[in-house]
């Protein structure tokens, strides 16, 4: 098991972000992480990085605390978090540095795959800039990823170029949660999918599960979520 | 070891224009102090050096703004990269305040060279002693007791209302740390100037004196009581130290306090 949450709550100053939510992440899998707006998917996924600590119940990640296992696992936020001067060799650079599973090597394959231009992050648009983001994490030999919203705000051409990467780069010992908005583009990624509402899960399922059902990914989530 | 280099590369890519522009500051300021033309020699040093001094304290101001950007940074999401990665807390914090520190250093190495000039503007001459004495031990003495520490300070109160913005009041902490700190600096100053002395003093501008007899003349019985003191007794070494130990405690605090951070 790569991670383990065990009634987990997140209370923020005045909201909650999760609630009493128990699940365990296996290795080997991507991870739909679906919900409404608010419904705690962000949260969640910080919990697992370690950029936030539960208030209630216990996170184990990779055998240790989300924040021991940072050096093992990728988080990517949602928001540009790229410094505005950076260009890809100085973001090459950063990872080089400072993460020893970083290959270098990978990471050029990866911008040239997904069209990175090399100027400076103040003059790329948002889907490079996001682009950019997915190689510098991607170029990385973790065990789990963390993607929150990988796909918002780009254009298609860029999410399609996305999902196509990370389904090529993805390897079978590694687990990948993503968590996104366009539900009916990711679907076929998904093995397993985690509906939450209201911070709580509401619903676990294998994807071909759903499927055996007669369900897709997209009708679970309007039934469960609506 | 190539972590914190790559963390001191990161800080100077984030921070070389305020760390250039506050050292091209003192161009400006040097111009400023050669547009002093009181006729009195006298006189006119005391407002060139009373300007050097505005010059310094405005420096630390700056250096503090500099550092203590860690808020904008959580607006932007730089934070939460930082925080994931590997490095502990004490090396993200210590290449941050290394960097401004050497900024702080080498801006007052320069405010030191500034002196010398006016001086020689003055008509005074130093010799060689004084004249490192000027821009290596005053001015390392002087950030030791004053920039090092507020810094480190800066760094601390930052970090400090980071840890709790998310899921308490962030302000909370950060007033009562603001408001404690005059307090907390009046106990502190109080204890230092107790204990001062007893230590020998490290004298400095030992023959400083002469050179300013020779330029202004014999001063009176009164002036001279008092240089002689300064001279004789050296600047006490106590503040040094008790400020280079809060400062590595402070900088602890802030390194271990940065492993709590949420972002």
């Amino acid at each position: 098991m790569l991670a383990r949450l065990e009634n987990v709550t997140k209370r923020y100053r005045t909201a909650e972000g999760v609630r009493d939510l128990t699940m365990d992440v296996p290795a080997g899998e991507i991870v739909g992480v679906l919900g409404l707006n608010g419904s705690g998917k962000s949260t969640l996924l910080k919990l697992i990085a370690g950029l936030l600590f539960p208030t209630g119940g216990s996170i184990t990640v990779l055998d240790g605390s989300p924040r021991a296992a940072r050096s093992r696992t990728v988080y990517l936020g949602e928001t540009d978090t790229l410094w505005p001067w950076m260009t890809s060799d100085d973001a090459e650079r950063f990872m080089v540095g400072l993460y020893p599973d970083f290959d270098a090597r990978r990471y050029r394959e990866l911008l040239d795959g997904l069209q990175v231009p090399s100027r400076k992050t103040r003059a790329m648009s948002k889907g490079e800039r996001g682009r950019l983001r997915l190689a510098m994490a991607l170029a990385r030999n973790a065990k789990l990823y963390l993607l929150d919203e990988p796909l918002a705000g780009i254009d298609l051409i860029s999410r399609e170029t996305i999902l196509t990467s990370l389904v090529r780069e993805w390897h079978t010992d590694e687990t990948i949660l993503l968590s996104t908005h366009e539900v009916a583009e990711a679907e076929g990624l998904f093995e397993r999918v985690i509906y939450l509402r209201d911070g709580r899960l509401a619903l676990d399922a294998r994807a071909e599960d759903l499927r055996e059902r007669g369900k897709s990914v997209v009708a679970t989530f309007k039934e469960v979520l609506s | 070891m190539r972590g914190f280099r790559t963390l001191l590369w990161l800080e100077h890519r984030r921070s070389w224009i305020w760390a250039v522009s506050l050292l091209g500051s003192l161009a400006f300021w040097a111009w400023g102090i050669k547009q002093v033309r009181v006729m009195d020699v006298g006189e006119r040093l005391g407002i060139r050096a009373g300007l050097l001094a505005m010059a310094a304290a405005i420096g630390v101001v700056v250096l503090c703004l500099m550092i203590g950007r860690i808020r904008a940074e959580t607006r932007h999401g730089q934070y939460q990269v930082l925080l994931l990665t590997p490095p502990r807390g004490y090396a993200h914090v210590g290449a941050r305040y290394l960097y401004a520190a050497t900024v702080a250093f080498v801006y007052a190495v320069t405010i030191g060279f500034l002196y010398w000039w006016i001086m020689a503007l003055a008509g005074i001459h130093l010799d060689a002693r004084t004249l490192l004495e000027l821009t290596l031990a005053a001015p390392f003495y002087a950030s030791s007791v004053t920039v090092l520490p507020l810094l480190a300070w800066t760094i601390l109160l930052m970090v400090f209302i980071s840890a709790y913005r998310i899921s308490g009041p962030g302000w909370v902490p950060g007033t009562v740390m603001i408001l404690g700190t005059p307090f907390a600096m009046r106990w502190l100053i109080n204890g230092i100037v107790r204990i001062s002395y007893s230590l020998p003093g490290w004298r400095l501008f030992a023959n400083a004196p002469a050179a300013l007899i020779e330029r202004f003349g014999q001063p009176d019985t009164e002036e001279a009581f008092q240089m002689s003191q300064i001279i004789y007794k050296g600047v006490p070494v106590e503040p040094l130290l008790i400020m280079l130990a809060l400062t590595g405690v402070l900088l602890a605090i802030a390194g271990r306090i940065w492993q709590e951070v949420e972002a």
